[in-house]
């Protein structure tokens, strides 16, 4: 069951609570720190109280614990499944980690149990050992906060040096590719699979360059809600900053907020849902469809 | 009854998230289906729980609440935290911390009298707990793994289940906890281990599949063991919730839409179809175990070759052909590259320098039409079996053309 209170926000900040309340030291601000950090805008209405009063009677009137140890809580069978699942995931082997021992424990599920079926097909090789060890690389540069020289294929086959310092990673799971966030570069992030070499950089320099913010651009759709249009415009673009807007007559306006490096994917996205679909705003936006249609209209297709 | 932030059922409260965060243009008056009171509990609970996320717009209807989250910004799903709400008695929480406090670490075994009196001792008696109101919550700790009941001749003994070491896990949890199936798990460890950098960002993440992770999670179990299920379903094309009995095959999730299903067989019908995790708001695992199960896989493996998105059927001769043409420019080879690994099934072939040719057999040519219209500007021929299909897709063509205003001349202002 994973809706059970084991899991709760409650249970969890009462645990720090009680934890912190065996510093004599803690104060009753402190606790309603506890809660504000651990727990949701409203809990601080509810826990303390509820301590304070002995309705949990977990506390005494001092604030002190009532109980003799700090709050643990052995993990449940529904996390040793789960952890059980992802440690036969390839991908866990990017981070060299041994797992726990969970031989009794059968996964929560297995790579035949699901599929994720509109997956690009030229995902990162996460088994293969140069990868890894340029992943592990990046990691311990990121985690030392050091800097790393690469030799790499750009997008037109060519061999170019770079360094920079990483500072994170970015997954996409439809690409199936890591991407490096790089500071200290031109450049705002690189392939992880493009990368030929890698190794820390211990050269002099300067690290002057910062990557450019990407911009983010406003993009006005016109959705007429036929054949299930709206349900599918509306989770589609479910991962964006957005708000929709209700019309007349199966109407709808959809304002999103995208990154000007993904202006193509957010054409193409935009294409898939034919004339379901219209871009009101930018003009700008509304040409690059009209382009598309126009080409289009060239290739009289009968 | 008084608010709570805490809730018993979550179903309740999956409904609003959904329509706050996936649509979010219903004022407070369109959703008549619950009243007034209950609209403004849901709200001000996910208010409470994802406040950083609502968004408020006055319109003429009144006031429109919606959620709107840039998941290429947030690193945690925040629809995890609603699988924080559970609510629970006051006699819960205090037994809970009394029982793991008495069974400090797993070479301390007590009995269930044992028990009663150390927890009595602790709390100063200021509460009391009856023998059955332990011995029931033991049991539903040792169903969940954290207890193991333990007999010595007639006497029943109790102790904590031995501790797992994850402190080393930190960045492999954060990573699953939003790439894996039921990532929400993730979420609950996450929530043990000592704050740390957050190594990862995640694009096309499609956040809304944290609503259903109890559904998933109890489909696993009934794939796992071959178990029969029966569902409570949202009809596709009707507003009725239909129960029906399945065996739940495999469950198909997209990284473009941010849909998952199941694909199940349905017995009573002797068919291969699939259910929308979202529709589908309850299910039931019976006791009894499909033997065709390994057969019916292996079938739906088969047939794997000629599905697109979830449309599936047992013939693998009931498939429709597909073909169209592309054009490419002499520096335009990325565009084949995207053909190459787009495609999901099907192949590849190139006809002359400048012209590339897809190819398919698939079960549902309508499923391909959103993936071939992204290579508008090029399409240079269609061959479908289904005929409608293909005379669909060049009349919605039409109507584009009509949309952006391209029509008749060759010239048109941009």
């Amino acid at each position: 069951m994973i809706f059970s209170e084991l899991y709760s926000v409650y249970y969890h900040t009462v645990a720090k609570i009680i934890e912190a309340a065996f510093d004599p030291e803690t104060t009753e601000k402190d606790l309603q720190r506890c809660i504000v950090e651990a727990a949701f805008s409203e809990s601080v209405f509810t826990i303390l109280p509820a301590l304070k009063s002995g309705k949990w009677p977990l506390l005494n009137e001092d604030l002190s614990p009532a109980l003799m140890h700090k709050p643990t809580m052995p993990l449940t069978n529904l996390e040793k499944r789960w952890l059980k699942a992802i440690a036969e995931d390839p991908r866990v082997k990017l981070f060299g980690i041994e797992f726990p021992d969970l031989d009794q424990v059968d996964p929560m599920f297995t790579r035949e149990d699901y599929k994720i079926y509109d997956q690009y097909g030229d995902g990162d090789p996460f088994e293969d050992e140069k990868y890894i060890k340029h992943f592990r690389l990046m990691l311990a540069a990121i985690q030392n906060n050091r800097p790393v020289g690469i030799t790499m294929v750009n997008r037109h086959g060519k061999e170019m040096r770079v360094r920079f310092y990483p500072k994170g990673f970015e997954y996409s799971v439809k690409d199936d590719k890591i991407r490096i966030i790089a500071t200290g570069c031109r450049f705002k992030q690189f392939n992880l699979g493009r990368i030929v070499n890698c190794d820390f950089y211990n050269g002099d320099g300067s690290w002057r360059q910062k990557p450019q913010v990407e911009r983010r651009k406003a993009l006005t759709l016109l959705i007429t809600d036929e054949r299930n249009a709206l349900e599918r415009v509306m989770m589609h673009f479910a991962h964006f900053e957005k708000q929709a807007e209700h019309l007349e007559d199966g109407k709808y306006i959809l304002r999103l907020k995208y990154y000007e490096n993904d202006e193509t994917e957010i054409v193409i996205r935009v294409l898939s849902f034919g004339p379901y679909v219209k871009v009101l705003e930018p003009q700008s936006f509304v040409n690059l469809i009209k382009e598309r249609l126009i080409s289009q209209k060239s290739c009289e297709l009968k | 009854m008084a608010y709570n932030e805490l809730i018993k059922n979550f179903e309740k409260v999956r409904a609003y998230m959904r329509e706050f965060y996936v649509y979010g243009f219903k004022s407070r008056t369109e959703y008549d289906a619950k009243s007034a009171r209950t609209y403004d509990d849901e709200r001000r609970r996910l208010e409470s729980w994802l406040g950083d996320y609502m968004r408020f717009t006055q319109t003429p209807e009144g006031k429109n609440v919606f959620l709107s989250v840039d998941s290429r910004i947030t690193r945690k799903n925040p629809f995890y935290k609603a699988w924080k709400a559970k609510s629970f008695t006051d006699g819960d929480i205090t037994l809970h911390f009394a029982i793991f406090d008495i069974l400090h670490d797993p070479e301390t075994r007590k009995t269930l009298a044992e028990l009663i009196n150390e927890i009595d001792e602790r709390l100063s008696s200021t509460v009391t707990f009856d023998e059955s109101t332990l011995r029931k919550k033991l049991k539903e700790y040792a169903e969940e793994g954290i207890i193991q009941i333990e007999k010595e001749g007639r006497k029943v003994l109790y102790r904590r289940s031995p501790d797992t070491e994850i402190s080393s896990l930190t960045d492999i949890i954060d990573f699953f906890s939003e790439v894996a199936p039921c990532g929400v798990v993730g979420s609950f460890l996450q929530d043990r281990q000592q704050e740390h950098p957050e190594l990862f960002s995640f694009k096309h993440h499609y956040i809304t599949q944290a609503m259903d992770s109890d559904i998933m999670a109890t489909l696993f179990e009934a794939i796992r063991g071959h178990y029969y299920i029966i569902i409570d379903n949202l009809g596709k094309h009707s507003n009725e919730i239909r129960s029906i009995r399945l065996v739940p095959l495999k469950i198909y999730i997209s990284a473009q839409n941010g849909r998952q299903n199941l694909l199940a067989f349905h017995e009573k019908a002797n068919r291969l179809n699939s259910y929308r995790l979202d529709y589908i708001s309850k299910i039931q695992i019976e006791d009894e175990t499909c033997e065709k199960f390994d057969a019916l896989r292996d079938a739906l493996s088969k047939a794997e070759a000629h599905m697109w998105g979830v449309n599936c059927k047992w013939n693998i001769k009931h498939v429709e052909h597909v073909e169209f043409e592309i054009k490419i420019e002499d520096d335009e080879q990325f565009i084949v590259h995207r053909l190459e690994r787009e495609k999901r099934c099907g192949r590849v072939e190139k006809i002359d320098k400048n012209h590339y040719r897809y190819i398919a057999d698939v079960f549902d040519t309508t499923e391909m039409l959103p993936w071939i219209r992204t290579f508008i500007s090029r399409i240079t021929r269609l061959n479908f079996s289904n005929r409608t299909a293909e005379n669909k897709f060049k009349v919605d063509i039409q109507e584009m053309y009509r949309m952006y205003g391209i029509s008749g001349g060759d010239k048109h202002d941009i």
